[in-house]
């Protein structure tokens, strides 16, 4: 059977743990998310839950399935409960700032991890700079990827687009750009919708890699579509390890424990790195101090710089990245 | 009573009657037009492989909406029933053939839990597959704790291989739409299906089986669910919790669109298969000809719309026709 993955987030929950001492007396949390769709946010949700559960705090867990309006009476029954904090992984930007308006409104301070309101100026939000860590990524490859062509050579780069109703995928996408405009006469870019659906990624990708056969580079807005990108170019013969005629130069985005195993298998480049254990420590924190000062409408933003893991730091970094440690856990065994 | 009928008024009906063919026909050349590689035969392939994913589940739901009922739960299915095939297969080591029974097995017995709900205690299948959608997608969550889960490799080598050059998947959705064809249009069960969609209260009275068939649709649903969740992540080898959220959707979507009705009666199996394929050549176009991402969910929208709409002015004028006739008028 499946190992559970709660014993292997231990050490997560743990560093989070050490990572700060909060004087607050026990609080009730609600933590109201959206789904938990790929290792990040279950391993954010898993990091966030055991940490403040294990400093004696109570949590209350609220799923919204991906339904914003559900997720929105959720933290409104939350709310009628009396708790302290809510900490937020919302649907989409939209109705993010409508929850957090909500919120303060009723006195309640609140925190949004890691997909961020339209409206950054109310609430504790937590964002990592997507289109920063994007452009990272992407410029790693593209720099590769023209070192190994011809000078005068255009070459095709594909992206895998996530939801552009969900502002990491739209702030990765402008990532993308920003790193090909450099070099943009030497490119030509097809665009993939996913959707952050697995099955939508395979069926787009196979049409654009069957109208463009010749692929030279390719970013993933999420690093959860590789093993949807292996299935389109293995049998195609593009799955190629770094050094092999035909190697596609490929990044994604996350720092999960399969882009890390990719990258050391030397069929994947790079990633951009959110960093898990900085966001979850920077919402917990924030909440947890807005509870003790009594404040209930803290306003702040705190960014994750991020990094980006490649195949030429990883020796140094690789343990800077979440999901490396889970990989070292075993989490893909 | 055709022959009555004006020249004009015989191309106008035969033009709303093959409405969805010809509407298949005009994407196709359209997109052919503007890339010719479109209608190559890999991407001819690819079109009909990756219809086979929502094309066998509308087989399996055109079953239930025969019978005026629908079946919510579809996408769920699509990724407990592999899920569980997967664990069956890690725990016994076992083959590709026992993770395909498995899938199939457990997406009839999800399916048999809906039928349940609805033949048994008489709860709509709107209210009993709507906690189905969320109950078996939470079981899943529950088992996998939310983590992606990993096939053995053999099951990828299984789902991108081919026979005599045809993918597999693509061979699956021939025979699944071929047995479907045969049970609804010649044995006594397909009779049994149209007969109840058509005139319940008259199919009780003639003293057919009606809970027997009421049961028999959800368990097809739900096995067919199952077998297309199974054959879509045979070709990725791993499931994420997210997987099939929502694709009931599309399902019922491709159903429609290939003829059958909301309100039970109408309807073919291979009529799924058009409604599936002709979805997924619109999606397939507007990602081979690189449309802005942002217009393609709308141009796909109004492609199926128009669909929708010409096939419901089709069901209107047989309407209109059959009124102002004193004999009934072969369709």
């Amino acid at each position: 059977m499946i190992r559970p993955f709660r014993t292997m987030t231990a050490s997560v929950a743990l560093a989070l743990g050490g990572a700060f001492a909060m004087p607050v007396q026990a609080a009730t949390i609600c933590f109201a998310f959206q789904d938990l769709e790929t290792e990040f946010w279950v391993a954010g949700h898993l990091a966030i839950t055991t940490t403040l559960t294990e400093q004696g705090h109570t949590v209350l867990e609220r799923n919204a399935n991906e339904d914003a309006n559900r997720q929105f009476e959720q933290v409104n029954d939350c709310i009628a409960q009396g708790v302290d904090g809510i900490i937020l992984i919302p649907q989409d930007g939209e109705s993010a700032t409508t929850i957090v308006a909500n919120a303060q409104d009723n006195d309640v301070p609140v925190a949004v991890f890691n997909r961020p309101p339209s409206d950054l100026s109310r609430g504790i939000v937590v964002v990592a700079d997507n289109a920063t860590i994007a452009e990272q990524a992407v410029d790693y490859i593209v720099d590769q990827a023209l070192a190994n062509a011809g000078s005068d050579e255009t070459l095709n780069a594909i992206i895998v687009v996530g939801d552009l109703g969900d502002p990491n995928a739209v702030g990765r996408r402008t990532g993308f750009y920003a790193a090909i405009n450099k070099h943009a006469e030497r490119f030509n870019v097809i665009e993939v919708a996913s959707n952050w659906d697995a099955a939508t990624a395979l069926s787009n990708l196979e049409a654009a890699v069957t109208a463009n056969p010749q692929v030279d580079l390719l970013f993933t807005s999420s690093d959860f579509l590789f093993p949807t990108i292996r299935s389109v170019f293995e049998p195609r013969g593009l799955w190629r390890q770094r050094g092999e005629e035909g190697h596609v130069w490929m990044a994604g985005l996350d720092g999960d424990a399969t882009a890390c195993q990719l990258i050391k298998d030397g069929y994947v480049d790079a990633t951009g790195v959110q960093d898990l254990f900085f966001e979850a420590d920077a919402a917990l924190q924030a909440i947890l101090q807005a509870i003790e000062d009594g404040e209930t409408d803290p306003n702040q933003v705190i960014e994750d710089p991020g990094f980006a893991l490649t195949a030429d730091n990883i020796a140094e970094r690789e343990m800077d990245m979440w999901g490396c440690v889970l990989l070292a856990e075993g989490f893909l065994d | 009573m055709s022959g009555a009928l004006g020249l004009g008024e015989r191309a106008y009906d035969l033009v709303l009657r093959q409405a969805t063919v010809i509407i298949f026909a005009i994407v196709l050349l359209y997109f052919g037009f503007q890339a010719p590689l479109f209608l190559g035969p890999e991407n001819l392939g690819n079109i009909v492989k990756q219809s086979a994913f929502i094309g066998i589940a509308a087989i399996g739901i055109t079953f239930v909406l025969l019978t005026r009922g629908i079946d919510l739960s579809v996408g769920s299915v699509m990724y407990l029933a592999p899920l569980i095939a997967g664990f069956a297969m890690r725990e016994y080591e076992g083959s590709v053939a026992l993770g395909l029974m498995v899938a199939i097995g457990a997406g009839a017995v999800l399916g048999a839990i809906n039928a349940f709900f609805i033949v048994a205690l008489g709860i709509l299948p709107f209210i009993v597959t709507l906690a189905s959608l969320f109950a078996f997608r939470g079981f899943g969550a529950y088992l996998t704790s939310s983590r992606q889960f990993d096939f053995a490799p053999a099951l990828r080598e299984f789902g991108l291989s081919s026979v005599a050059g045809i993918p597999i998947p693509i061979i699956v959705f021939a025979l699944v739409a071929l047995a479907a064809h045969l049970v609804l249009r010649h044995t006594l069960f397909g009779k049994q299906v149209y007969a109840f969609g058509n005139d319940p209260e008259g199919a009780v009275k003639a003293g057919i089986p009606v809970p027997r068939i009421q049961t028999a649709v959800y368990i097809i649903s739900g096995a067919a669910a199952g077998l297309s969740g199974f054959v879509l992540i045979a070709q990725i080898g791993r499931i994420d919790a997210g997987f099939g959220e929502g694709r009931e959707f599309d399902v019922i979507a491709a159903a429609v669109l290939g003829g059958a009705s909301l309100f039970g009666g109408v309807g073919t199996a291979l009529g799924a298969v058009i409604g599936a394929t002709l979805i997924q050549t619109v999606s397939t176009g507007l990602a081979f000809t690189g449309v802005n991402l942002y217009l393609q969910p709308i141009l796909q929208a109004g492609i199926i719309f128009f669909a929708v709409l010409i096939d419901s002015l089709r069901q209107h004028r047989q309407k209109l026709r059959r009124r102002r006739s004193i004999r009934p008028i072969a369709t």
